[in-house]
């Protein structure tokens, strides 16, 4: 078979079929056009200014290498003028981190950027380890995942930065909008569009440069720049709405590739569309900036949940709780009919004729937490509240946790996405 | 043949209904087991009470309104027609008059004379049995001379060139001409919609009863959302005016698919042998060429009903909250007709589309407006 041509030079030999639109290409111009997207990307959202201090919240794991190497390959291309940090997440859960970590602090030498890893014991006085002898093992993925949502905030906060990256991709995006409409949460659902959740009042706000690029475009780059990564990026499976929402989304991938990006895009045009009363923010703004992710689990590679894959629990929680507000409003809610609208009245657009037949929906206003000054839509956020409880008990229980049969689903994913690289 | 909606618990002494105290439970409702009589009092109850308003309008205005029915003869639509039937003979009988009056019409998806005929022949079987009614049928063939298309912007106007072809030849170039199974089935449902809208239009009806089940609604959240049609969410799962000028209603969105199917074997008259039901989807197999988004979501959502009928729910009722943009300048989708913001380029001109080397190349300068999901469609 004759060698098919690069579809950009038109003179060397195509070995890359892109995931996104199944163009064939050459490596060199796979690789000038993945960075060329980012900068893209980076440029009309106007996401950085010169000067900027940035954050890379780095784990070792492919998304946030590749997210690293890029933004240092821009940041001299295009003279950014940023000053690039590296800052892991020590939860402090023995074993766990230390290959990840020895990662990250080889990525440091490698790109040249000074590295801080902060633990969860200096954000929170207390180690992964130490909350599991508290409360035991069951649980503790509630633990783990608020202090890791504040986790990268608070460590940027201390190195005095006000811009930390992460390197959440198309993928994660698609996925978070998919479970949201899953479990019906509206609010996140339009949180999580947006490339920046914080504005020029919050004090660390967050960005997804990557937030267009493919996962398996994102493997198939660190593969052929040769980054040096662990592949190993997340402890646990993902909560059950998560792992549902993934699996639909790599079937749809297989059907239109183009479909995480359409996911991407339903999404932000969703996101206008929340009423405000959903929300508690106005239109205007929820387009361009939208909240910190204080109350929301918006982080898609941060999975953690120990036990969603097996048992589905986190979805028969939500039926059944579903079915009991059912049954409590069932008889009311059946007498309230919507009414017909005459269709040459546009009545609904004037947003009056449809009542809302669920529950009510609750306002959500933002403010800061009273004890640490963090993004919160309650007066205690609820890190504090979750540490006020770990303060106020510490008795002991010595309950091990096993990692092993974690990484082999990670590892098959990553493969996954290689094996479309043969050209 | 069991039906998702039989299952007793664990079979060994007949359960009662808990319902009525009376009959033996063969059906259930979420969890509650119950007889068959309280399971089609319970579906036609929900059914009514979404067109309930209709009776006291009916008291005000002398003139009947008028809805327009698209039977499918698929479950859903057979059995909403059965319901209203039945809702609208107790009018009758009670007050001698009826708040408002069915246009029930059929549309030909696929137009080969076997095809036609043997619908034809099973809307006659239709009129029959609900003789009350007013029905026709037409084929879908008939969209492609809607005026408010613009055929240019799907990038096949050579159809129109070749005059002596007919318009079913010409329907059949233009579904060919999409890119994708996918694309096949969205731009099917599209001038299906237009198609539907017009003859409500024809007719003096005011609004489109869809007959869509709550799990169907689902998978059009969905699919919608997966196609890159979120922006028209508003008006695809949620009651009321459609910008077409023309209501659209779903009175059968509180009832879930599987609830649907049982209750089209417990009608008198018996409707069982007028329903065509789906084809079974045998694992669809993804990697395959012809499975569309809208198949996999059909299974998706068959398994979630199965063990989370609440979650179900739930999504059409987050998916109903969003509301249509108001105050903004917008203009029409060439194809689909639906407002876009103004600007609107398809699916360019927006963050997600990085970089022009890899567009594929236009060959016509003018571009018609386009939504981002008829856009994606014709372009792939
Ligand atoms: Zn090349
Ligand atoms: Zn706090
Ligand atoms: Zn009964
Ligand atoms: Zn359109």
């Amino acid at each position: 078979m004759a060698p098919v041509p690069c579809a950009i030079c038109k003179t060397s030999r195509a070995l890359i079929i892109r995931p996104k639109n199944h163009q064939k290409l050459c490596k060199a111009c796979f690789i000038a056009i993945f960075e060329a997207e980012i900068h893209h990307t980076i440029t009309t959202t106007a996401l950085f200014s010169p000067g900027d201090r940035i954050a890379i919240g780095a784990s070792g794991g492919k998304d946030s290498t590749v997210l690293a190497s890029v933004l240092k390959t821009l940041n001299e291309r295009y003279n950014y003028g940023l000053e690039l940090f590296l800052l892991s997440i020590d939860e402090g859960i023995k074993g766990y981190r230390d290959d990840s970590l020895e990662t990250v602090k080889r990525n440091a030498q490698q790109y040249d950027m000074p590295l801080k890893i902060v633990g969860y014991d200096e954000l929170y006085g207390w180690t992964m380890d130490q909350v599991v002898e508290t409360i035991g093992k069951k649980g503790n993925c509630t633990y783990c995942g608020v202090f890791r949502r504040q986790a990268l905030d608070r460590g940027a906060k201390m190195l005095g930065i006000k811009h930390v990256v992460t390197g959440h991709n198309a993928d994660d995006v698609a996925e978070t909008i998919l479970m949201n409409l899953l479990r019906g949460d509206l609010p996140r659902l339009a949180r999580s569009t947006s490339i920046v959740t914080g504005d020029s009042t919050s004090d660390v706000r967050r960005s997804k440069p990557l937030k267009y690029a493919y996962e398996k475009e994102i493997v198939l780059y660190a593969h052929h720049k040769k980054l040096d990564y662990f592949s190993t990026e997340c402890l646990y499976s993902p909560e059950a709405f998560r792992g549902s929402a993934r699996t639909l989304i790599k079937s749809l991938e297989r059907v239109r590739p183009s479909t995480i990006l359409d996911v991407v895009r339903s999404g932000e045009d969703m996101a206008k569309l929340v009423p405000e009363e959903v929300t508690g923010l106005s239109q205007c703004k929820s387009q361009k900036v939208s909240l910190s992710s204080a109350d929301g689990e918006e982080d898609g590679s941060a999975g953690c949940g120990s036990n969603g894959r097996s048992s589905g629990g986190e979805m028969a929680d939500m039926e059944r709780k579903l079915q009991d507000d059912e049954a409590a409003s069932g008889r009311e809610m059946e007498i309230t009919a919507v009414p017909l609208t005459n269709g040459q009245q546009h009545a609904r657009v004037a947003g009056k004729s449809r009542k809302d037949v669920g529950r009510k929906l609750t306002r959500q206003t933002l403010g800061t937490c009273k004890q640490c000054g963090y993004m919160s839509s309650q007066d205690i956020c609820k890190a504090c509240m979750l540490l006020e409880g770990l303060n106020k008990n510490r008795p002991k229980m010595e309950i091990e946790i096993d990692v092993e049969d974690e990484e082999s689903s990670t590892l098959r994913r990553k493969i996954e996405g290689l094996a479309l690289a043969a050209g | 043949m069991a039906l998702p909606g039989d299952d007793l618990e664990s079979g060994n002494s007949a359960t009662v209904c808990k319902r009525c105290n009376e009959n033996e439970a063969t059906h259930k409702i979420r969890s509650e087991s119950v007889c068959a009589k309280c399971f089609a009092a319970y579906v036609t109850t929900k059914a009514v009470k979404r067109m309930e308003t209709f009776k006291v309008r009916a008291s005000s205005s002398k003139a009947p309104r008028k809805f327009l029915l698209p039977l499918s003869f698929g479950p859903s639509s057979a059995s909403l027609l059965y319901i209203l039937d039945q809702h609208l003979r107790n009018q009758y009988e009670r007050m001698n008059r009826a708040a408002y009056e069915l246009y029930v019409v059929h549309i030909d998806l696929y137009l080969d004379d076997a095809d036609k005929k043997e619908s034809a022949d099973l809307l006659e079987k239709y009129k029959g049995l609900f003789s009350r009614h007013t029905y026709c049928s037409h084929g879908l063939d008939e969209a492609l001379s809607l005026g408010n298309i613009d055929w240019k912007a799907l990038g096949i106007s050579s159809l129109w060139q070749v005059t002596e072809r007919t318009s079913t030849e010409r329907l059949q170039q233009l579904i060919g001409s999409m890119p994708s199974a996918t694309s096949k089935a969205d731009i099917i449902s599209t001038l299906l919609t237009r198609l539907l809208v017009e003859v409500a239009k024809e007719n003096g009806c005011e609004s489109i009863l869809f007959a869509d089940s709550t799990t169907r609604l689902a998978e059009k959240t969905l699919t919608e959302t997966a196609k890159g049609r979120g922006f028209s969410l508003p008006w695809q799962v949620s009651d009321g005016a459609s910008p077409y000028g023309v209501g659209f209603n779903y009175p059968l969105r509180d009832i879930l698919k599987k609830e649907v199917v049982a209750f089209t074997s417990l009608t008198a008259p018996s409707i069982k042998d007028l329903v065509k039901l789906p084809q079974p989807l045998s694992q669809i197999s993804a990697s395959s060429k012809t499975t569309t988004i809208d198949d996999l979501m059909v299974q998706y959502f068959e398994s979630v009903e199965e063990n989370f009928p609440s979650i179900v729910a739930n999504v059409v009722r987050t998916s109903s909250k969003l509301k249509p943009l108001i105050n903004y300048d917008v203009s029409a989708c060439s194809v689909c007709g639906l407002p876009v913001a103004e600007g609107t380029d398809g699916i360019y001109g927006w963050g997600g589309d990085q970089n022009s080397v890899s567009r594929a190349a236009t060959e016509d300068t003018h571009r018609d407006i386009l939504c981002y999901g008829c856009s994606r469609s014709i372009n792939g």
